[in-house]
């Protein structure tokens, strides 16, 4: 065993130093929070958060079961029609649905489905019929998070379908195999173990779900612990019941992660060539496949294109003459870049760590490799089990606890929450590839004797290209729409782009409002569209 | 030498003397905003006691308010602006605020409000806005709101969340009394759906979401002021509209005291008073010359108001009897 461990020794410490770090910042969190709460008895939970936790872990479950869904078939059409035109546009456009800040694709839902939205109003032009507000209760929530959440999905399903080999397909098409015997036999072992990953984080986000529930979900009925979370901390001031709340929360985030790091990723994403198959899908397969395409792009494109129109009418000129907005600006940028470069560090540290005790032939068969597994797991997923809320209110009191300027803490405390909130996406991308570039070269590798460095710089890397791009991509455009922890620290000294908005919205500005959306919206699309591009095609050239 | 030593030393006395002090003032944040009250209250108050006026806007004035419970003693925060009645009696018991003898005399209020720590700088009514180009039938009463069509329907703020939110809960219950239960599982049926604060449920009420969205009885004058819209419009209920009277309180804590409280006098004042209509579209308490678009504007008679006290002590009642009757 300890010949293992000294072959992986460089790919082992990092990682699990990092892990151990993140858990340590989270017990600190808790820790403050514990010594800050009153004296006096708290509340017991009563029967109302009992059934809020009963709604919402069957929300939860509802939208995950539909997003996985409508992500299986989204992924499984453009598996199939890899000649579609605009394809790659597309699967950019759709991954992008996961950092567009809520509010506005709430906003953006509501212009589609609302009670005033398009449907409704082609409905009245033509039919002199309205639907009314069936948008707002338990459909709106499902229907946002299933936006949010199926085209988030379908990419990385997309992969999976994509690391089929062409072996495989050629034997079930000499076997005979109905679409449906293909899907079963060939298709779903490759997909399950991304389903169950991005199952288990889909369900977290519906979890957690906050700003989405709230204005979409018609009743407090509908609300999340989350809100009672709010509701503790902002109205009454009682930490002591935050703090309970939150426990609850992080007790059912880690049942989960445990329930999903029991999942070896044997099967990596990767991508395996890039040779088509010789036959085409048969005529009416074609069609299914090309209009679920296009429906799904319409959907996704419609509220899109709502918060452009709605965003054109905003007087430009007027705020990119206010000192603030630049300013706004300038730090979203500067914090959006920062914390998704330590994002991308830390991701592929802890994946390179992970992969560790999951490989057998490394240390996966070692006593505490499970243990490890799930350490690493766990601390890239605390942003889904710890509520956004207590994660600010335990920085704001640590603030308090440590003397520094509270610029350098806001800073701090907003590099941490973005980092934490893209990291699950990112070990969730980078995690399989970093499997799959072990299990293939990692005899080679050992028997060369190669050193970390080398290691990744050969093997790794070229490997990790694609998926690096999408990845700062990714948290780059999480950390330009974070509204989150800004919220306690916020001020006119240290203002983001969206706090800049919220302000806006809160002094009947809504048109300029809208505008702010809309540069979000322009800024967060091309850096999603562009920037895997610009790896991608780089790699392109390299091969 | 001695001279030199003399000089530098008149010299920093000089420079010291020329340094402000700086006042600096908690608030939500659209009363910090550039185009909000901040930076010509700013002026006005600065140029007269030669000091530096600091606004921070937080999310909310109730999280301005944990804000500076949460630095306690350590705040930086002089004074804390923007509460209303209902939550200010909350914050008086944290004891961290400065005891402040009002002059009454001089307050143009619609209702008699007496405080030791918290002083009134603006007020508005809450109402339920609509546009009059949608909506021809418009209620004027909570009766009739709630006998309104089936199709008909609001959005509201969640009082757990929203100043506004609480307000009109307040109101009901002014209203209704014990029945104020039964009143909202009549309501429920047209609440569309009820956001975190005030500026979602505006929003979606401005793209036609709604037919009213509860608000306040001066929100039509930024639309006539800033849009020369006139269709945006308060329902005139008969028997009074709530009133949220906004204050504002010096901290125990305050190095400024003296200060603090100059400013809190100024409030009170026709320059501070003048700016208030147009930057925080709500009416000063002080005797100004008001735009003529607010002439336009519903302007109720009676003032409801519920005793501070009482509604910190029946607040979570009141918002658990909320929270039964309309969950369906």
């Amino acid at each position: 065993m300890f010949s293992g461990l000294a072959r992986v020794k460089g790919s082992v410490l990092p990682g699990v130093f990092i892990a151990l770090g993140l858990l340590v910042f989270a017990f600190l969190l808790f820790f403050t929070l514990y010594t800050a709460q009153d004296s006096r008895t708290t509340p017991p939970i009563d029967s109302r958060i009992y059934g809020l936790l009963k709604f919402t872990l069957y929300q939860a479950f509802l939208s995950t079961v539909l997003s996985l869904g409508v992500g299986t078939l989204l992924a499984w059409s453009l598996a199939h029609q890899p000649g579609f035109k605009g394809r790659s546009v597309l699967v950019a456009l759709f991954s992008s649905s996961l950092v567009l800040p809520t509010l506005i694709v709430a906003f953006g839902l509501i212009g589609i489905f609302g009670r005033n939205g398009w449907i409704n109003q082609i409905g009245l032009t033509l039919f002199d019929y309205s639907f009314g507000s069936y948008l707002y209760g338990l459909f709106g929530i499902l229907l946002a998070h299933t936006y949010l959440n199926a085209s988030f999905a379908s990419r990385s399903l997309l992969h999976a379908f994509e690391s089929i080999p062409n072996e495989k397909y050629k034997l079930a098409k000499s076997l005979n195999l109905s679409t449906f015997q293909r899907f079963i036999y060939v298709e779903l072992p490759a997909l399950k173990p991304t389903l169950l990953s991005i199952g288990s984080t889909i369900f977290l986000l519906c979890f957690t779900s906050f700003a989405i529930v709230l204005i979409l979900g018609g009743s407090p009925a509908y609300n999340t612990l989350e809100v009672a979370i709010y509701e503790a901390v902002r109205l009454d001031f009682d930490i002591a019941l935050a703090l309970k709340l939150a426990l609850v929360q992080l007790a059912i985030s880690t049942v989960l992660v445990i329930f999903s790091s029991n999942f070896r990723t044997g099967l990596g994403n990767l991508k395996t060539d890039d040779t088509v198959l010789p036959w085409r899908e048969p005529k009416h397969l074609h069609y299914i496949q090309t209009t679920v395409i296009l429906l799904f792009a319409f959907f996704f494109i419609l509220p899109l294109v709502v918060i452009v129109v709605d965003g054109l009418d905003a007087d430009f000129g007027h705020f990119f003459k206010d000192p603030l907005f630049i300013r706004s600006s300038i730090t979203s940028g500067i914090v959006a870049v920062v914390s998704s470069l330590f994002t991308v560090i830390i991701a592929l540290f802890l994946s390179d760590a992970k992969r560790n005790f999951t490989l057998e032939y490394r240390l996966g068969n070692s006593m505490f490799s499970r243990f490890f597994n799930l350490l690493i797991s766990f601390s890239g997923n605390l942003y889904l089990a710890i509520p956004a809320l207590v994660m600010g209110l335990g920085f704001f009191l640590m603030s308090q606890k440590f003397e520094m300027p509270m610029n350098i803490w806001s800073v701090l405390a907003l590099l941490t929450a973005n980092v934490l909130m893209s990291l699950p996406f990112a070990l969730s991308v980078l995690g399989p590839v970093m499997q799959k570039t072990a299990q293939r070269y990692d005899k080679l590798a050992f028997s060369l004797g190669l050193t970390t460095l080398q290691r990744w710089v050969y093997c790794e890397f070229p490997y990790l290209r694609s998926s690096l791009g999408y990845v700062l991509a990714l948290s780059f455009c999480f950390s330009l729409g974070d509204l989150g922890i800004i919220a306690l620290f916020g001020s006119e000294d240290f203002s983001t782009l969206p706090w800049y908005l919220y302000q806006l919205m809160g002094s009947y500005r809504t048109d300029d409002a809208a505008g702010v959306a809309l540069i979000l919206l322009v800024i967060i699309l091309s850096v999603f569209i562009l920037l895997p591009k610009l790896f991608r095609s780089r790699l392109a050239e390299n091969n | 030498m001695i001279k030199i030593i003399y000089v530098l030393l008149l010299l920093t006395l000089v420079i010291c003397s020329n340094e402000k002090p700086i006042l600096t003032i908690y608030t939500y944040d659209a009363f910090a905003a550039s185009w909000g009250p901040a930076p010509k209250i700013a002026k006005a108050f600065g140029q007269e006691n030669n000091c530096t006026l600091k606004f921070i806007g937080v999310s909310s004035s109730i999280g301005a308010l944990r804000k500076i419970q949460l630095e306690g003693k350590k705040t930086k925060a002089d004074i804390l602006l923007g509460l209303d009645t209902s939550i200010a009696q909350a914050a008086k018991k944290t004891g961290l605020f400065a005891p402040y003898d009002l002059n009454t005399s001089s307050l143009e209020l619609p209702v008699v409000y007496q405080d030791d720590t918290f002083v009134p700088f603006d007020y508005s009514f809450f109402a339920f806005v609509y546009d009059t180009d949608k909506l021809k039938n418009v209620p004027d009463s909570f009766e009739a709101l709630a006998s309104m069509p089936k199709d008909f329907k609001i959005v509201i703020q969640d009082p757990r969340s929203s100043t506004a939110g609480l307000g009109l809960l307040l109101w009901v219950k002014s209203v209704y009394g014990d029945k104020a239960g039964e009143y909202w599982k009549r309501l429920a049926p047209h609440i569309l759906t009820i956001t975190k604060g005030w500026s979602e449920a505006y929003g979606l009420f401005l793209k036609g979401e709604a037919d009213m969205v509860l608000s306040y009885t001066t929100s039509p004058a930024y639309h006539i002021m800033e849009e020369h819209k006139t269709n945006i419009k308060a329902a005139a209920f008969k028997k009074g509209h709530y009133g949220q009277i906004e204050v504002a309180a010096a901290l125990k804590s305050s190095t400024h005291l003296i200060l603090a409280k100059k400013f809190l006098a100024f409030m009170q004042s026709p320059a501070f008073a003048s700016i208030i209509p147009t930057t925080n579209w709500a009416y000063p308490v002080a005797k100004t010359s008001l735009p003529k678009a607010f002439g336009a504007l519903h302007r109720p008679k009676k003032m409801i108001l519920m005793d501070g006290e009482k509604v910190e002590a029946e607040r979570k009642a009141i918002i658990n009897e909320w929270l039964n009757a309309i969950q369906k």
